[in-house]
Parts: structure tokens; sequence; C-alpha cells
């Protein structure tokens, strides 16, 4: 039964990754996983999903079904999401270098201006410290480094795609 | 031996399949794909067929509602709307006269040897 469960749930998982596009999809996935307890209580779980064909098949005939292709909004998440980790991460490296060059030179204070930030920096016997100074080019650059690899994760141009019917005709 | 099906063939043909088997009787996804083997498109997948019971209950082509199964939980049935029917009756004509024309045309090629 948990075997079962686990099963379901990975299938629906990867199967709900490939059909994100799809207007109210979490609805689609819902009545997906509602159709695969139906079917697993006649021919088992096993045979159900086998019936059903690999998950990211089965997202494009769904998809195949739509008049037009849309945005992927949870890919363009993921991708802000990405860039602001690596920002994070970038941060962090500047601020533990920028430390580590004062330690070595005695300690003291120094300022840095990264990527927009002007950040204070300070190494005494009696304290580490990193303060920051949010200034509006700090505030464009972070909303432009987040918003672009959003728009363009989520392929935002599908907003003003053509229905697929037009295409044809 | 049977010749191996046409993917696209059956992807024009597969709503008007469904309406026609949803007429007849109603049924859930599951016996839905069932009797469409029982039809002779053994090699039909419930994959294929759920996309296309999503988009014709979208388009009001046909209705479901929720019955309560002795085993397993309870089963979406699926019956075509009047509007799926009118559309049911206007594709099989379209189909008739295209299978007619296809029939003369294929009269005419060399036979296979």
């Amino acid at each position: 039964m948990l075997r079962d469960t686990f099963r379901r749930e990975a299938y629906l998982l990867r199967f709900s990754w490939a059909v994100q596009d799809f207007p109210q999809y979490v609805r689609l996935k819902r009545e997906l996983r509602n159709e695969l307890d139906a079917t697993a209580a006649e021919v088992g779980m096993r045979q159900a999903i086998a019936d059903l064909g690999h998950p990211r098949v089965l997202a494009d005939g769904y998809l195949a079904e739509l008049d037009r292709s849309m945005p992927r909004w949870n890919t363009g998440g993921w991708w802000a999401a990405l860039t602001l980790g690596a920002l994070v991460a970038l941060g962090m490296a500047f601020g533990v270098g920028a430390l580590t060059t004062l330690e070595q030179l005695g300690g003291g204070t120094t300022t840095a201006t990264f990527l927009g930030a002007t950040t204070t920096f300070t190494w005494t016997d009696d304290a580490i410290s990193a303060g920051a100074t949010l200034t509006w080019q700090f505030a464009v650059f972070l909303v432009l480094a987040l918003l672009v690899p959003y728009l363009v994760g989520a392929r935002f141009w599908r907003l003003w795609s053509t229905s697929r019917s037009l295409q044809r005709a | 031996m049977d010749e191996p099906r046409d993917p696209q063939l059956l992807k024009g043909v597969l709503p008007m399949l469904v309406l026609a088997l949803l007429s007849e009787r109603e049924s859930y996804g599951y016996e839905l794909v069932t009797r469409l083997h029982d039809s002779g498109l053994d090699d039909i997948a419930a994959g294929t067929v759920y996309p296309v019971l999503n988009r014709l209950e979208r388009d009001g082509l046909i209705s479901s509602r929720l019955v309560a199964s002795t085993a397993g939980p309870a089963r979406k049935y699926y019956l075509p709307t009047t509007t799926g029917t009118d559309q049911l009756w206007a594709t099989a004509r379209s189909w008739r006269q295209l299978s007619v024309t296809v029939e003369h045309v294929l009269e005419r090629t060399p036979k296979e040897n």
C-alpha cells in the first residue's frame, strides 16, 4: 500500500513538473490521482501507471490539446531562485574574502561597493562585522537580476503566442 | 498480419470515437479505454485517452459526474452533452464523406503484389 502511494506520487511529481504550462494543472493532477486510485482498484497501481505511459508523454498529450502554448511560471520561479542563490553565494564569497583580507592586514575597517551595494567590513579584536547600505542602484540590479531569469525561464513571450488552430489555418 | 496503426490518423478520429462510445453508454476513463480496446483499438493507451476526455469536457462536448464505487474511490463518469452529440453527428458525416473519397482514390492506385 505504501509502495503504491510512493509509486503514484513519484509519477505525479514528474507529471506535474512536465504539465506545469497547463492552466489549473494542480486540479488536473488531483483528477489524475483519483483516476489512478480508481484504476488501481481494478488492475493494481503498477498496471494503472504503466497504462498511462511516460509522465512526460502524458503531459505532452494534455498540452497538445491546448489551443496555444502557455508560459511556464514555475520554471521561471526556479530560474529566479537559482539566480538569487548564486547572488547570495557570490556576496558571501565577496564578504568572506574581504574580511579575510582585513584580518591578514592586521584588522581595521574598509568600505567596498559590490553589485551596487556599499558594504562596510570591520575586523577588530572585539568584533567582526559586515554592514551593507541598500542603494537604489542595488535595488534596480536585484530586481533586474531576478526578473530577467524569471521571465526568460517562464518563456513569457508565449503570452502573445497565436493559437495553434490559427497557425494551422 | 495487421499493419501498425499511424498514431496521427488515430489522433484525428479519437475524439469522434470517444464521443461515439460515450453516446452508447456513459463510462469512466479506464472503462472507456477498455471499450476502445474491445472495439479493435487494442494498442491505445490510457495516457492517450485521458487528455482527449479533458479536452472534450473543457469544450463542453461531454459532461462528467462522480459515481461512488464499491471497489476503490468514486469514479468520474462521462456522457456527451447535447452539443457533443451534435458534434458527433457532424463529425461522423464528414468522416463518411472523407472515407468515400479516400476509398475512391485508393481504388485507382495499383494493387500491391
